[in-house]
């Protein structure tokens, strides 16, 4: 007697949501299964990975990073090199130095950086802002309006600022928007709900549902994108039907297991192979759970996350 | 799992005659589904339906138990795909791969180093519970039994990737006693196999060319009367293995098959041959997606540190808090007289903060009090973390131990500061910011203005 | 648990307007009720054209042509004394959003709507009545039973049954309303779906009352396990209870604009 198979079909599917322009333009989203359930249906668009860069250069970075980026000395010259890494199909650029408890950088200075990293690469782009609210407010509204045309990925609208920011890039630049809540599946919710209000289309819409490194608090981010998932495809809720980014590199390049020198803890062995393997586990629980891109900084860990997808999908 | 009325209805005569007292079949199938009545109230059950009723009340997954003392593990009993519906029940545990056509020192070096990984993480000791040893074809017997020896030796549960029936004999004469898994059943030899498993009193693995392969051969053991089985669901490519871990325990847990209601082994060292990268990523994979075992071709601590906190959080009972020990952590090089930072034993606290106060640099002590594992204004709320409780946790556990006097108390509770100086006399009571965020920022403000 | 489905029930002959549409083969007044009630929250509507015993077939064709053509192939709810009408309605019917739904079968002269379903791979409504209303909820499940066979013995889903205790009028039957909704507790044991017009209950009280009655019999029928109910979703204190209750079941996960959805 042979197996019977029972595939799990849904009569609802996430949205593609496409980023960039021209050939290397990607589309994320579109699956009517649960992530890398190809036997049950059409996966859509195979999950993308994006490699990271940031105005602030390779501080804190680990050899085979700053290597990797031999040579350069502005941020489109990485941004160059990160397009040509080995499985990327995006490039993340953080603009974390706008943060006014850190190097503070003027609006004016960064939007500059975004411009001179969109003209450099023609792999699409994906802005993240610098994490304080009201800068990003203004930081991103005017990133969105510098690169017009360039349909990038604004990271992100959060609950306190998504008017400004989803105002901005979700309509009268005509970017696509991030939707960012903290492993909140309300929120998360509300946000999709109150940005579509604004009259932002739910196909410029991509969320960032929060994301931890393995190992801090990991089993909230699990449960956060399988409820999400579930209610987007078994109960059919629209406001749910948007394709996920995470952001995996911050997170796993700041914990303890990444940042610990080999001096500090000799049982533990190469700091940069721990903090690969860090980005790589994580990356791969996100994907295994539903993220429909991933974003990630080491060249080892972008080849090898690239490759898994190619296996899986 | 308790049937539903309908299910129990399709079982029952249909005649409605009433001899069970109900007006009904109907009515009949709803109070045995409720419980109200037992299924033997009705004459006109034919055997097989009752038989089906009690297949169909067994567990969705049978739990497995596999070596011994201290070694012993249960594998399977799950009854959700998903970790928020319930909780996760039994950890993926890993097992380390060795192969006989490695050298003798690569062996010693890989047991070696699985050996090494051992260390403790929120109240778990973490250590590789498994070695795999495989038996690759052309193998003499007693080259397998010296290797197994070996693996033997170091206490870790064995499971034994052996085919051919005369070696796995062999092997387990100088094993059996402490539990090994006996991976070796496929379609070929599957009855003399088990009879050898059977004989050992170990359990049995079963692998398959394809699912419907692997399907008949369980379904054939269990025929046979062989229900101590654990299932190998690797397959060719790694998407196949990845259909096949999921298939299998969707179909016992969500279709109720009960024929794949086994746990499971997945080897990922055969999947990846000398990329241990891909190793680490299915690794991760396989402890999301339904491994109860899954055998890696190395563990350093680069492997392990993301690896068994992930499952650690995976396999949290999400009804339970994570708790950390109560006490007093050192943190950046701390001696009796840095500065003393407290908060509550909720487990994600204590890293988001802890994570903090490394990435500060200074030196301090980090007191976490005893708060039922929630949260810092849960357990304020609920009581557990008053000015009472941490005043007597310091003067019971903290002041003995160290000589500053300067506490610094998490921003959300800043009304705990009065109290907190009324009840330990000489003590500076310093409020946080209210996100953990923020901590970096403050201590470098205080380092400034030369409050350190 | 998935989510309550709300079955709109304005598109029907007893109201003039509509009617008239009918007649006629106006589009307007019954694409108007249409948009009315999916804004509203509708999943479902139910396309009633009464008798119809000499173009039913035909006008059953046109109302689903016209409902399907113009909202994105809205799922329906077939609803006539005429089975040929039905067949007819269910012949050029989009499945992309749902079944068709077959309105109604019952345990006595109508038990052939079963079997209408079955052959077609419909839902169907199935009433739990023989001639005259059921004495009890021994009766009631004496007809489930009846009707469950039925649908099963043609290859139908048990799930494709969805069982209707009929709702009955509070002012006049007001001690029968605890044993309506233990049935529908039945039902829900069984693991079985139900329906019915809910709004039955409050037939004959003043205008201002019904919403009131309407909204707390959902809520006392949801709490029992009633899946879905043929109601008049622009009644809006009824949808935003019924909102509110697919929340607690957790049927639909919450944001904080859960009413405007």
């Amino acid at each position: 007697m042979p197996f019977n198979r029972k595939p799990q079909k849904f009569n609802a599917q996430i949205k593609a949501v496409e980023i960039g322009v021209g050939e290397k333009a990607i589309k994320i989203g579109g699956e009517n299964i649960l992530p890398f359930y190809t036997f049950d249906g059409d996966m859509g668009n195979t999950p993308k990975v994006g490699v990271e860069i940031s105005d602030m250069g390779l501080e804190g970075a680990v050899a085979g990073i700053v290597s990797y980026y031999e040579g350069c000395t502005t941020a489109a010259e990485m941004a160059k090199k990160a397009a040509e890494m080995e499985g990327a199909d995006f490039v993340a650029l953080s603009l974390e130095g706008g943060d006014p408890n850190g190097a503070n950088k003027s609006t004016e200075e960064l939007v500059a950086v975004a411009k001179e990293v969109a003209d450099a690469i023609d792999l699409p782009l994906v802005v993240e802002g610098c994490k304080n609210v009201e800068k990003d407010s203004e930081l991103l509204v005017k990133v969105a309006e510098a690169l017009q045309g360039k349909n990038v990925l604004v990271l992100a609208a959060k609950e306190e600022n998504y008017k400004a920011v989803g105002a901005a890039a979700g309509l009268a630049y005509n970017q696509k928007v991030g939707a960012e809540s903290a492993v909140d599946i309300n929120l998360a919710k509300q946000l999709n709900v109150v940005m579509t209000q604004l009259g932002v289309k739910p196909e410029s819409v991509v969320m960032n549902v929060g994301t931890a490194a393995v190992g801090y608090g990991y089993e909230y981010v699990v449960s956060t994108m399988d409820r999400i998932k579930a209610a987007a495809l078994a109960q059919s809720d629209t406001t749910l039907q948007m394709p996920i980014i995470t952001p995996v590199a911050s997170e796993t390049w700041s914990v303890k297991e990444s940042l610990a020198e080999e001096a500090d803890a000799p049982e533990w062995g190469s700091r940069e192979e721990r903090g690969i393997s860090m980005e790589i586990q994580t990356a791969a629980a996100d994907l295994v759970s539903g993220s429909n891109a991933v974003i990630l900084r080491h060249p080892q860990s972008v080849a090898t996350i690239a490759k898994m997808i190619k296996e899986l999908a | 799992m308790a049937l539903n009325g309908i299910q129990i209805f399709k079982l029952t005569p249909k005649k409605n005659c009433k001899e069970c007292g109900c007006p009904t079949c109907m009515a009949f199938s709803m109070k045995v589904a409720q419980g109200a009545l037992d299924i033997s109230a009705c004459p006109h059950m034919s055997a097989e339906a009752l038989e089906s009723l009690s297949a169909a009340t067994a567990p969705p997954m049978k739990t497995i138990k596999v070596g011994k003392g201290d070694a012993e593990y249960t594998l399977g009993g799950e009854t959700v795909l998903y970790r928020h519906e319930k909780t996760f029940v039994s950890k993926t545990r890993y097992a380390v791969s060795v192969c006989s056509d490695m050298d003798d020192a690569t062996i010693d070096a890989k047991i070696d180093e699985a050996g090494k990984v051992d260390y403790d993480r929120i109240g778990e000791q973490m250590h590789v519970e498994m070695l795999y040893v495989n038996c690759c074809e052309g193998t003499a017997a007693d080259r397998y039994v010296e290797i197994v020896k070996k693996a033997a030796a170091t206490g870790k549960t064995l499971v034994l990737g052996v085919k051919d029936v005369e070696i796995a004999k062999a092997a387990l004469e100088v094993c059996k006693d402490a539990k090994p898994i006996l991976n070796g059943a496929d379609a070929s030899n599957y009855a003399e196999m088990s009879a050898v498993a059977t004989a050992a009193g170990v359990v049995l693995g079963v692998s398959g060319a394809n699912l419907d392969e692997l399907y008949d051969t369980v379904a054939a053991l269990e025929k046979a009367g062989n229900k101590e089985l654990v299932i190998d669901t690797t397959g060719a490519t790694i998407k196949e293995t990845f259909e096949n871990t999921v298939q299998v325990r969707r179909a016992a847990l969500k279709n109720e098959d009960r024929t794949f209601g086994y746990p499971s082994i997945v080897n990922v060292s055969k999947l990846t041959k000398d990329d241990k990268y891909m190793a680490q990523a299915l690794a991760s994979v396989f402890t999301m997606k339904y491994g109860s075992i899954v055998v890696l071709p190395e563990m350093t601590y680069a492997d392990a540190l993301p690896l068994f906190g992930l499952r650690q959080n995976v396999f949290t009972d999400p009804q339970k808090p994570m708790k950390v020990a109560p006490g007093i952590y050192p943190l950046n090089g701390a001696d009796e007289n840095s500065i003393i930072i407290t908060t509550v034993d909720f487990a994600l606290t204590y890293f988001v903060v802890s994570g903090e106060l490394e990435r500060s640099g200074v030196p301090m002590n980090l007191v976490i009090n005893d708060a039922g594992g929630l949260s810092v204004l849960t357990s304020w709320a609920a009581g557990k973390f008053s000015s009472g409780s941490i005043a007597k946790f310091f003067q019971e556990e903290v002041e003995p131990k160290l000589k500053c006097r300067k506490m610094i108390i998490p921003g959300k509770v800043a009304v705990l500061k009065g109290d907190l100086e009324a009840k330990l006399p000489g003590w500076e009571i310093i409020v946080a910011p209210r996100e953990a965020v923020e901590l970096v920022k403050f201590f470098k403000d205080m380092q400034a203005n030369g409050e350190l | 648990m998935s989510k309550f489905i709300v079955i709109g029930e304005r598109i029907s002959v007893t109201a003039p307007s509509i009617n008239r549409a009918f007649a006629e083969k106006d589009p307007e007044p019954i694409l108007t009720r249409a948009k009315q009630q999916l804004d509203a929250g509708a999943y479902y509507l139910d396309v009633n054209i009464g008798p119809a015993e000499s173009n039913g077939e035909e006008l059953m064709k046109w109302a689903v042509e016209l409902l399907q053509g113009e909202f994105d192939n809205v799922p329906l709810a077939l609803d006539t004394a005429n089975m040929k009408a039905i067949e007819a309605g269910i012949s050029v019917y989009n499945r992309s959003k749902g079944k068709p739904i077959v309105n109604s079968a019952d345990a006595a002269g109508r038990i052939e709507y079963v079997d209408l379903a079955a052959a077609n791979d419909a839902i169907v409504i199935a009433l739990c009545n023989g001639e005259g209303i059921a004495k009890d909820n021994d009766e009631r499940m004496m007809y489930c039973q009846t009707l469950l066979e039925r649908g099963m013995e043609h290859g139908m889903e048990a799930t494709d049954l969805w069982f209707d205790p009929l709702f009955l009028v509070t002012k006049g039957m007001q001690d029968k309303q605890m044993d309506i909704l233990e049935c529908i507790k039945m039902f829900s044991d069984m693991g079985l779906n139900s329906t019915g017009g809910l709004s039955n209950n409050s037939n004959g009280m003043p205008k201002h009352i019904r919403p009131i009655m309407d909204s707390a019999m959902v809520a006392m029928a949801m709490m029992q396990g009633l899946t879905s109910a043929i109601v008049n979703p622009n009644d809006l204190r009824l949808m935003e209870t019924i909102k509110s209750c697919d929340i607690i079941k957790n049927n639909t996960l919450y944001a904080d604009s859960y009413l405007e959805l």
